[in-house]
């Protein structure tokens, strides 16, 4: 069953008046429970790709169609909702808030969804065991290591239990036996939950051993697709 | 997002920039700590200056004066209301215009206004000073304040009530021990005895007047206390004498050439009278009865309305003194909350990459200016009450040395606690609305992007 579809999906950016097409015409279609990478040199559309399919960005043309739900139809606050319920997003950097412990970082989506304060922490604990970071609950982002913030990101973006995990270069600031760990969590996600997984990632040997199919860009179009497993 | 959480979320955000916090924060104290010093001080001066005319009953005292060129009533070098001219033949305040005013109903007592100045002797110190003959009843009223001892018991009585200012002048000491002592006033009169014609050349070049010094000596059986404000109409020396005993001293029957003008016919008549009436309530139409008699009147209630209005400006010129500091306090505001956002534009397109609304985000900031505001507005009214207290006490502190009594300057109604904590709250909602705009409209894309 088909749960990501995207119909000629374009994205333009205007810079200095001159035009530079991100993405043109990518027609793609994933299905529900698969675990994908997407591959690429630098440039090719990869990130603008995954934030169109997480409704941080609007395309130029075409649309993006998410469980039957098309994203052009939502307006600001439509879209807004569909990031807090349908999608998790993790990226290369991170993005944890600094100030605020594993914990704390997990519950913020919690709190716009509005769930109460003892249901969040629960939930955050939770989360936290599942990605293997019961013992580091309290601890600030600075005080864990890359691989541990980044199982904190995956606990983050879980948290309101979407069906869709959209993963920018998740690897990309660690080392490989990490970045080898964090392939694996995701993998065992896709696995244990039936969660759809794409994940932009440069790394071709991580991708083949664990991704059941590679789709990969050049210059914003589809240049291949090989279905692994 | 629940409220509870979104200002749980502002809190804790406050609380990682202490000290930005605590310096907006004071920004916005000092400024709301402005203007209730200034509000409090207009409204004290409002309230003390109504509160001792009523305390004085000066709302139910009409002064009358004659009319036509002498409607001036006073001399034109003295300061003091003015009353308009009236049209028609003069008439003169005599005797018999006081008794025509006290047969008018609702009038409770008239006394013309008779002073004189007199040399005013106590031990070896001597002080010029006016000396006002007040009838005993006047002197009973709440009008005249006797602090110490008591008024004269009757209009014969050879006594004398003095202001505790003339006390001080003449180095009395303890205004209470004063009470008993003998006071003497000394006049000037004619002594026509002492004129001779051939002397006329001397007596016109001023070297040589027919004048003589006349000594008379009186107990002292009260002293009126100083007033914090300008003494009531009617009562303008501290010196009275009831009508009895001011009727032995010889004087002369005129005070200065200003009364002489207003001569009719050679009667001199009194320079004004003041009228007290039994209610406030027969004002308008006892001023009526009275200017049908031929007078001009005065009546401090006419002025009342305008002494309002000039309250209201000052009011005005007061808060727009607090608003500048209010104004620059919200600037402080604005700032502290677009620089908090270009240092959490990451954590704002985390927010809205984990799927909060652009109110969601917009709320997170109002929640933190307003708090601002709410913080700045509790301590500034504190700030303010503090510092008008401390101005209250020095400024007392510096006219008590003078005699005048301590009194409140400043007033803190219901509402202004109320007040200004509101408006600091309005006021920094206001400054937030930009910031939390800007916030909400950062696009998590560029936020988020991997650098």
């Amino acid at each position: 069953m088909v749960f990501v579809r995207t119909r000629r999906l374009t994205k333009v950016y205007s810079l200095a008046k001159v035009r530079v097409a991100a993405l043109e015409d990518v027609d793609l279609e994933f299905d529900a429970g698969t675990f994908a990478a997407v591959t690429g040199p630098s440039g090719s559309g990869k990130s603008t790709l995954l934030n169109l399919l997480g409704g941080l960005d609007r395309p130029t043309e075409g649309d993006v169609e998410i469980g039957g739900k098309a994203l052009a139809g939502l307006d600001g606050d439509g879209l807004a909702l569909f990031r807090r319920f349908e999608v998790g997003m993790v990226f290369q950097s991170f993005n944890l808030i600094a100030t605020r412990t594993a914990a704390e970082n997990v519950e913020f989506p919690l709190l716009f969804a509005g769930v109460g304060r003892a249901e969040r922490r629960t939930r955050a604990f939770r989360l936290l065991d599942q990605v293997g970071l019961s013992g580091r609950t309290g601890h600030l982002p600075g005080e864990l290591s890359g691989g541990e913030q980044q199982r904190v990101a995956i606990a983050r973006a879980l948290a309101n239990t979407p069906r869709l995990l959209l993963a920018d270069e998740p690897t990309g600031n660690l080392d490989s036996r990490t970045s080898r760990e964090i392939v694996e969590l995701l993998s065992g996600l896709v696995r244990e939950r039936g969660l759809t997984v794409l994940m932009v990632t440069h790394e071709e040997a991580l991708a083949r051993e664990f991704a059941r199919e590679i789709v990969s860009l050049r210059d914003g179009r589809v240049a291949g697709r090989e279905v692994l497993r | 997002m629940k409220v509870r959480d979104g200002v749980g979320l502002a809190l804790v955000n406050l609380r990682k920039r202490k000290l930005r916090t605590v310096l907006t924060t004071m920004g916005v104290t000092v400024g709301i700590g402005a203007l209730v010093a200034m509000i409090s001080f207009g409204q004290g001066m409002e309230k003390n200056v109504t509160a001792s005319f009523s305390a004085l009953e000066l709302f139910n005292v009409l002064t009358v004066f004659p009319s036509g060129p002498s409607a001036f009533g006073r001399d034109p070098d003295e300061p003091g209301p003015r009353p308009e001219a009236t049209a028609g033949p003069a008439k003169v305040l005599d005797d018999e215009a006081v008794a025509a005013i006290a047969g008018l109903d609702g009038v409770e007592a008239v006394y013309p206004e008779v002073n004189f100045p007199a040399l005013v002797g106590l031990d070896d110190r001597e002080d010029l000073q006016l000396v006002q003959v007040i009838p005993a009843k006047v002197a009973a009223t709440k009008m005249f304040q006797v602090k110490w001892g008591r008024p004269f018991g009757s209009d014969d009585e050879p006594a004398v009530v003095v202001g505790e200012s003339v006390l001080r002048r003449l180095k009395a000491g303890d205004p209470a021990a004063a009470v008993g002592r003998t006071l003497r006033i000394s006049s000037v009169t004619l002594d026509l005895s002492a004129f001779n014609p051939a002397d006329l050349a001397a007596f016109l070049s001023g070297r040589k007047l027919p004048v003589a010094k006349e000594k008379h000596e009186f107990p002292i059986v009260g002293v009126v206390a100083q007033r914090p404000f300008a003494g009531p109409v009617g009562l303008q020396s501290d010196v009275f004498l009831p009508p009895g005993p001011a009727r032995s001293i010889k004087r002369l029957p005129f005070r200065n050439v200003w009364d002489l003008l207003r001569m009719q016919d050679g009667r001199l008549g009194y320079a004004s009278l003041t009228v007290r009436l039994v209610s406030p309530r027969d004002l308008e139409r006892v001023k009526a009865a009275v200017r049908d008699l031929g007078f001009t009147t005065f009546a401090l209630s006419d002025q009342f309305a305008e002494i309002r209005r000039g309250f209201l400006y000052l009011d005005m010129v007061l808060a727009a003194v607090g608003m500048i500091a209010i104004f620059v306090a919200s600037l402080g505001i604005m700032n502290t909350m677009l620089m908090s956002i270009l240092e959490r534009t990451r954590e704002i397109g985390v927010m809205k990459a984990v799927g909060a609304l652009d109110a969601d985000v917009r709320r997170v900031f109002f929640v933190e200016s307003s708090v601002i505001g709410l913080a700045g507005g509790l301590a500034g009214y504190a700030l303010g009450w503090v510092v008008s207290r401390l101005i209250n006490g020095v400024v007392n502190a510096l006219l008590a040395r003078q005699g005048v009594p301590a009194i409140d300057y400043f007033a803190f109604p219901v509402w202004l606690p109320l007040g200004a904590v509101a408006f600091s709250v309005l006021v920094s909602l206001l400054s937030g609305v930009y910031p939390a705009t800007r916030a909400a409209r950062v696009d998590p894309v560029a936020a988020l992007r991997h650098d």
